[in-house]
């Protein structure tokens, strides 16, 4: 990291333009992954990762600047580059920092670089282990163990100087199940921003059997069904549909620009009344959790929708600006090879009052997506996708047998409407969300819910 | 970095062969917004990935500080990952072979910032003014990245090449009543002065216009033509099929398919790094075996698999020169490299009048999660337009479609003749089949 009397130069440089702002965004990570192929170590991966990114801005022009020669030679002839584009001047303020300190809230007990390659490979096999021991259909086993340490420093025109050390952990491990020439997989993928201490409430046996036991239900799953019916979608990962149906179009990236079909919705109503929902960076050691977003203010929460009404947006620094509104620190980047911009943390829908066996009442014919997998949306037209990795058919009230192969497809304008009964078993599930500023750690979450009626792509038509 | 240094230093740490990769790669990106340049980009980072065997086991390791000083920690690091793999099969360290080399076609031209922003200027312009229902102009944006990549081992393999490309982008939104669609278009421009504006802004605004008015398909089984773009998208999410490693590991569907019939008489897949047709072109892949062209399905029967120096060990078999790392950070994986199936004889338009009445799907959203790649099931949302009599009717949005991608390329009716290189790597032509399921209403 750059000494302070350092980017004071260098900032000082930087205003030396038409700029009216700028910011220096330092990144020194050391990432480690483990893989394992039916409980042998098959690879083991460390990168480090250390660069740079300057920005200047003019109003809502940005211009940035990125590498990893960090020599003042290099460092200059970046700040040249952007001086040019965004107009070069003889004069400026001179930038003074002020380092500003405050408390971990991510605190990390058993630091993964401390432990050694033998220890870490022991939780994969553990993983591997229960997997196997969890029925002779399981064919194969694979898993990986990602560590991560990145350390960022920011500093700006402002006179802020801020760091943050952001540790996190994940184990991924995937089973395939095989009877005859039926194969088919199943998968658990636990994170947090913590070191190895993680594993201790969240044990690697747990992973290898939740694996096993999605493969298996999906032998003896059949065609799901197609057609619009209601749908049951489960806690944890299941808060995906939030985060695409409605979450990235609140993201002031399509909003700023009269991208999404959330735009000027603010104080009306956009969500069924039993629907409230946060994305909150501050819980602590959760996987989309930082003490600081990419610009280097403090992470907050954020009240998105209260009781059906949209009450915020997710707005960095440039878009503020753009909606002439106040930020919300909701700025993340990938790394120094990406400009920030509005992003997701933990986000999820709160809890309701119904309980489970509710949402199933009165359901003639439904599905229950009890596990989900990925999707995507175009804010634009609202029009979003998921995947469904753990079906079961709802029939006349009652969870009757399992299904595979479908997906969900909606508008957002009309989904979070059509949300009728929320439980009360709030969960949250880790994933990693790629955009415009590359691919971050978020959570996603909610309470089981019942959606009144969606589109179900599947296979078998009736 | 004094390369020849750090090679000496680990080989007498004990490591029997060690290599040096090394990338250097700059972008500079302007983007339009609204009357205005919106932001600059621009960027140097100089990646190493350094591999070697110690122990008779390859290990591999990334970084972006390549100060002298950091030989000892990272050798020493090296050393300890190579005790604890188990794997027994290695990648192999590479000896300079003979290859022929073909060069690039590409004339590219860098425009200077003001023709740029002119360009820019004119096609927001232009998408504004293409037609009352158009209500925004997105994404406009002109990209060019340069890469160098440097192989040194100490077998004496020394391999230097560089790439570059360049590409303008926009997209446009159309709205009709509270319905809005979009579209996305990018073409590769090698020079910016000879750049047909006026087709790309077209072809732009058209796809957006073209998705107004949509409605969704009652679910049911229809004949469907992915359209090119679709079907490269499907396709290209599907190349792991022919991946050795993936074979070699039992995860591939097709793990004890070769020499048999795997698709329809009427595919035939092909992978060339040398072809010159193509945006880029790779004489040697990232371990710096010389590429070649291989068939890798030939008239429905899967011929060859795609392989690096680790997965042909697995498999007792030899590389096929399609060892590539993603980027400098990721180890050497196994992976096409211009793989495209070989076009048909008729168009779009003709498919479209032999099929008489289905659907053409022309975009596809998901696929990084909508398939299933162990069984090659997938349900993915897409879009298109129904035919009616041989001719496009109206258009379809909001539906999914759902099949198994080994049983539907068993079910092909025809191949376009439409195949063409733009910015991707792997390309299909537009693909007729008998059936797929619709789900919507």
């Amino acid at each position: 990291m750059l000494e302070k009397k350092q980017l004071e130069k260098y900032l000082s440089a930087c205003m030396r333009s038409e700029a009216d702002f700028a910011e220096i965004f330092e990144q020194s990570e050391k990432d480690e992954t483990i893989s394992m192929l039916n409980g042998k170590v098959e690879d083991v991966n460390r990168i480090t990762i250390s660069g740079i990114g300057i920005r200047l801005y003019k109003g809502v022009q940005s211009v940035y600047a990125y590498g990893n020669e960090t020599d003042e030679e290099s460092v200059m002839k970046l700040i040249d580059d952007l001086r040019t584009a965004l107009g070069a001047k003889e004069e400026g303020p001179e930038v003074s920092l002020q380092r500003v300190e405050y408390e971990n809230r991510h605190p990390v007990k058993i630091d993964f670089e401390q432990a050694s390659l033998e220890e870490k490979a022991d939780l994969l096999k553990r993983a591997n282990d229960a997997a196997f021991a969890a029925d002779e259909r399981i064919v194969k086993v694979t898993g990986s163990l990602l560590n991560v340490r990145q350390l960022v420093q920011i500093s700006n025109s402002e006179g802020r100087l801020i760091s943050d050390t952001r540790v996190r952990t994940r184990l991924m491990v995937e089973a395939l199940a095989q009877e005859g020439d039926n194969v088919q997989s199943g998968s658990d993928r636990p994170g947090a921003g913590m070191g190895l201490e993680f594993y201790e409430q969240r044990k690697p046996e747990d992973s290898g059997r939740e694996a096993a036991r999605e493969a298996l239900v999906n032998l003896s799953a059949r065609d799901c069904p197609s057609g619009q019916m209601p749908v049951v979608i489960d806690n944890a990962f299941g808060g995906v549909i939030f985060h695409e149906a409605c979450g990235h179009s609140l993201e002031a990236t399509s909003v700023a620009k009269n991208m999404s079909v959330f735009c000027g919705k603010l104080g009306q109503q956009i969500a069924n009344p039993c629907v409230s929902a946060v994305d909150d960076g501050t819980i602590p050691n959760a996987w989309g959790s930082e003490n600081i977003d990419d610009e280097g203010n403090f992470q907050k929460r954020r009240v998105l929708i209260k009781d059906g009404i949209l009450t915020s947006y997710m707005i960095d620094r440039l878009n503020a600006r753009r909606m002439n509104m106040e930020g919300t620190n909701s700025s993340r980047r990938q790394s120094y090879q990406y400009e920030p911009t509005s992003r997701m943390t933990n986000t999820f829908i709160l809890e309701g009052n119904s309980t489970f066996d509710e949402l199933f009442e009165g359901i003639e014919k439904g599905l229950y997506a009890k596990k989900m997998g990925g999707g995507s949306v175009n804010p634009q037209t609202g029009e979003f996708n998921f995947a469904v990795n753990e079906g079961y058919m709802i029939e006349n009230g009652k969870i009757t047998y399992p299904v595979r192969g479908a997906s969900l497809i909606g508008n957002g304008r009309d989904i979070l409407m059509n949300i009728d009964r929320i439980c009360d078993n709030l969960t949250t599930g880790q994933g990693n969300c790629g955009s415009l500023s590359g691919s971050i750690p978020t959570d996603v979450g909610q309470p089981s819910l019942r959606v009144t009626s969606i589109t179900v792509g599947g296979t078998a038509n009736e | 970095m004094n390369k020849q240094r750090w090679i000496d230093y680990a080989l007498q740490e004990g490591f029997e062969d060690f290599e040096i990769y090394q990338s250097l790669s700059g972008e500079k990106t302007v983007t339009w917004f609204d009357g205005q340049m919106d932001t600059f980009v621009t960027s140097r980072v100089l990646g190493t990935a350094l591999r070697g065997t110690y122990l008779g086991k390859m290990v591999n390791l990334a970084t972006e500080d390549t100060s002298d000083e950091q030989i000892e920690v990272l050798v020493s690091q090296m050393k300890e990952q190579a005790k604890t793999i188990q794997a027994e099969e290695t990648a192999v360290i590479s000896a300079p072979a003979e290859c022929e080399e073909v060069q690039s076609q590409k004339h590219w031209v860098e425009p200077d910032n003001v023709l740029i922003q002119k360009t820019l200027k004119a096609v927001e312009e232009k998408i504004m003014a293409a037609d009352e229902r158009i209500i925004q102009a997105s994404h406009l944006q002109w990209v060019e990245e340069t890469g160098s990549r440097e192989i040194v081992n100490s077998k004496g393999l020394h391999i230097h090449d560089e790439s570059r490309v360049q590409a303008i982008v926009a997209g446009a939104a159309a709205a009709s009543g509270e319905e809005v669609k979009n579209s996305f278009g990018i073409e590769v421009v090698e020079n910016l002065e000879d750049f047909d504006l006026d087709a790309f802004v077209k072809k732009t605004t058209d796809e957006a216009l073209n998705k107004l008015d949509s409605v969704q398909l009652t679910s049911g089984t229809y004949p469907v033509i992915f359209e090119k773009g679709a079907m490269t998208s499907l396709f290209s999410a599907l190349t792991g099929l022919y991946s050795g490693d993936l074979i070699g590991k039992g995860i591939s569907p097709l793990r004890d398919k070769l020499n048999t019939k795997i698709f329809s008489d009427l595919i035939t897949v092909v992978d060339d790094p040398r072809n010159t047709d193509a945006v880029s072109l790779a004489n040697y892949d990232d371990e710096g075996t010389p590429t070649k062209r291989k068939v890798l399905v030939d008239h429905g029967v899967f011929t060859t698999i795609l392989h690096n120096t680790r997965s042909a060990a697995r498999m007792n078999a030899e590389t096929s020169g399609n060892g590539f790392r993603s980027s400098y950070t990721s180890p050497i994986g196994v992976s096409p490299f211009n793989c495209y199936i070989e076009p048909g004889e008729k168009s779009l338009d003709e498919l479209c009048a032999d099929m008489k009445d289905g659907f053409v799907i022309t975009d596809l959203a998901g696929l990084h999660a909508g398939i299933d790649f162990v069984t090659t099931n997938f349900s993915l949302q897409c879009s298109g337009y129904w035919v009616k009599d041989g001719k496009r009717d109206h258009s379809v949005s909001l539906v999914t479609v759902a099949a198994n991608f080994l049983e539907m390329m068993s079910n092909v009716t025809a191949v376009g003749s439409d195949l063409e290189w733009k910015q991707h790597s792997v390309v299909t032509p537009s693909i007729a089949f008998k059936g797929c399921a619709i789900s919507g209403k």
